[in-house]
């Protein structure tokens, strides 16, 4: 079956991969031909005849466009990396490959600089600044990509100075559990900034947001690939060298490592940005075979807890992983609806979804009963503070959805409307990392 | 009729620049009225008029903005600029210049006007 939406995009990726479009220039490409397919399928063409015309029609654009017309859709995503068509692009490839070797490298050298202030790689301060060593970079070569205003430039670099002012002014006591909720929470809030520059001027709408959501995804899934490969890597090195009695290790530690993992880091932005809307998405993918077995694992796990009758959460580090899995089952539903097509009925996965979110919901009440109960037993520690309000702000959001989800079934309301919410309710969990980077430090005197 | 190649070239501004004057407007609406006005006679192509609606914008005769339609679709749209109304006008006085030249120079020799008649 020919699928619109996904040819479309295609052909917008094709379009920004051959790099002589600014994206303002693809968008507006893309909205005539919508509207010439919309004419054509009115006047009685299929939706593929249409597409087909429409791009024939938009060929003479320029000759990139034309181009498409000729390339097979299964060669795309070789096509963005290795062989593009025309000289002009190849160029461009090439400048941004040699832009991400530079930012690469310069990542690392941000990396090793700590050592030098004798902070020792392994350390919570080390740990406290890993995110100033690369996204700033990924930050300025998203700028770079996108264009962004001097005026958004500034604001970012703004941000990333503030926070790595206060994060390191701070002071820091035994037992440092403010300083490791600050490693932990620092990235991710400032993963979000980083998201600002994907997003550009729109930021704040529901589908820039979307898009940011998958680039997410997408990123990990690339980077873990990546980093598993410089892994397999690094062990060869290691052994053949041995073989011959050289120890590579102190090499493979000091620089190896770090340099390869800034590396894989800002690889991974620009080969997930390079294809960016492209039709091998493959989070989503991976979300629609991973959540019914998820949903399988933890209702098996709510029976055999309430079959034994044994209480959970006696130990912190269990808690967590609760936490973790409930951010992974959130980001499951996420992809599955980032994947889905606004004006699709409903199928399957939007049932598996629910009860998903039903399920995590359950689980996530368990949790937070835990914590209270941990809370009331041995007092107030920056750790469960921080604990129960993810626990709070992730129930909240597994029950909105729920709500809008059932809502949605019985036709209340338009799909659209979960993405919207969903997107906004980024900035709480924004706002919350932040209070728990500056505010708790302050609020615990830095203990 | 085929119009060709060199006054659909040099007509492109002065003809945008008069769409707009009436209201902003969006590349496909552009080609849809050029179509319409024309009878079908004048077809633009998309090669043609984005280049021409980006230069009218680089140098200011035109600006954009983006607008949603009441589907949800995301169009650009363009919008005179008090340059571009200035442009337009001495577009028209050099067109008005041109046909006066064209018609009395027809008009008035009868001699060459048989060669024009064959």
């Amino acid at each position: 079956m020919f699928d619109l939406e996904t040819n479309v995009k295609s052909w917008c990726d094709y379009l920004r991969a051959q790099g002589t479009l600014e994206e303002a220039g693809v968008l507006e490409l893309e909205s005539h031909l919508r509207d010439q397919i919309d004419d054509l399928t009115a006047s009685g063409l299929s939706v593929e005849e249409a597409f087909i015309v429409g791009v024939k029609r938009l060929g003479s654009v320029s000759l990139i466009s034309k181009e498409y017309s000729k390339v097979n859709t299964d060669g795309l995503w070789k096509n963005l990396l290795l062989d593009p068509a025309d000289p002009d692009a190849k160029n461009r490839n090439r400048r941004n490959i040699v832009l991400v070797i530079l930012l690469s490298f310069l990542a690392g050298t941000a990396a090793k600089i700590p050592t030098a202030f004798g902070v020792e790689i392994g350390s919570i301060a080390y740990f406290k600044n890993l995110s100033f060593y690369i996204l700033p970079f990924v930050t300025l070569f998203l700028t770079l990509k996108h264009g962004g205003t001097p005026k958004s430039r500034w604001t970012l670099a703004g941000v990333f100075a503030f926070s790595f002012a206060v994060v390191n002014l701070y002071p820091s006591y035994e037992p440092w559990h403010t300083e490791t909720l600050t490693a932990i929470h620092l990235p991710i809030l400032l993963w979000l900034i980083t998201g600002v520059a994907y997003m550009g001027k729109d930021w704040k709408a529901s589908k820039a947001r979307m898009d940011f959501l998958r680039f997410t995804g997408e990123s990990v899934i690339y980077g873990s690939l990546l980093m598993l490969g410089l892994m397999v890597l690094m062990m060869f090195t290691m052994m053949i060298f041995q073989s011959i009695s050289i120890d590579m290790e102190p090499f493979v530690e000091n620089y190896f490592l770090i340099f390869g993992g800034c590396a894989v880091a800002m690889l991974t932005v620009y080969l997930v940005e390079a294809k960016k809307s492209i039709v091998e998405n493959f989070a989503p993918v991976l979300a629609k075979i991973f959540s019914p077995l998820f949903l399988i694992t933890m209702l098996a796990f709510l029976v055999a807890m309430v079959v034994s009758g044994t209480s959970p959460f006696t130990e912190r580090e269990f808690l967590i992983g609760f936490d973790l899995m409930l951010v992974l089952v959130l980001g499951m539903v996420l992809y599955t609806i980032s994947a889905k097509n606004l004006h699709d009925k409903q199928d399957i996965f939007d049932y598996l979804n629910v009860a998903l979110v039903g399920v995590a919901m359950i689980v996530d009440n368990v949790a937070l009963s835990a914590i209270v109960f941990r809370l009331s037993e041995y007092g107030i520690t920056p750790n469960k503070l921080a604990a129960l309000g993810e626990n709070v702000l992730l129930l909240l959001n597994l029950g909105v959805l729920f709500v809008y989800y059932i809502r949605y079934f019985t036709g209340k309301i338009e799909f659209q409307q979960i993405v919207t919410w969903q997107t906004k309710y980024l900035n709480v969990y924004a706002l919350w990392m932040a209070i728990v980077v500056f505010v708790f430090p302050l609020v615990f005197s830095f203990n | 009729m085929d119009v060709s190649k060199d006054l659909i070239a040099a007509s492109a501004t002065p003809l945008i620049l008069a769409i707009l004057r009436q209201q902003d407007s969006y590349g496909y609406e552009i080609i849809k009225h050029i179509k319409e006005v024309s009878n079908d006679e004048l077809i633009w192509t998309e090669g043609m008029l984005y280049p021409v609606l980006h230069r009218l914008e680089k140098n200011g005769l035109v600006e954009s903005y983006w607008k949603k339609s009441q589907a949800g679709r995301r169009r650009k749209y363009y919008r005179l600029q008090e340059a571009g109304q200035l442009e337009l006008e001495r577009h028209m006085e050099q067109w008005e210049l041109l046909f006066s030249i064209l018609s009395t120079t027809i008009k008035g020799d009868g001699e060459r006007r048989a060669i024009f008649d064959v």
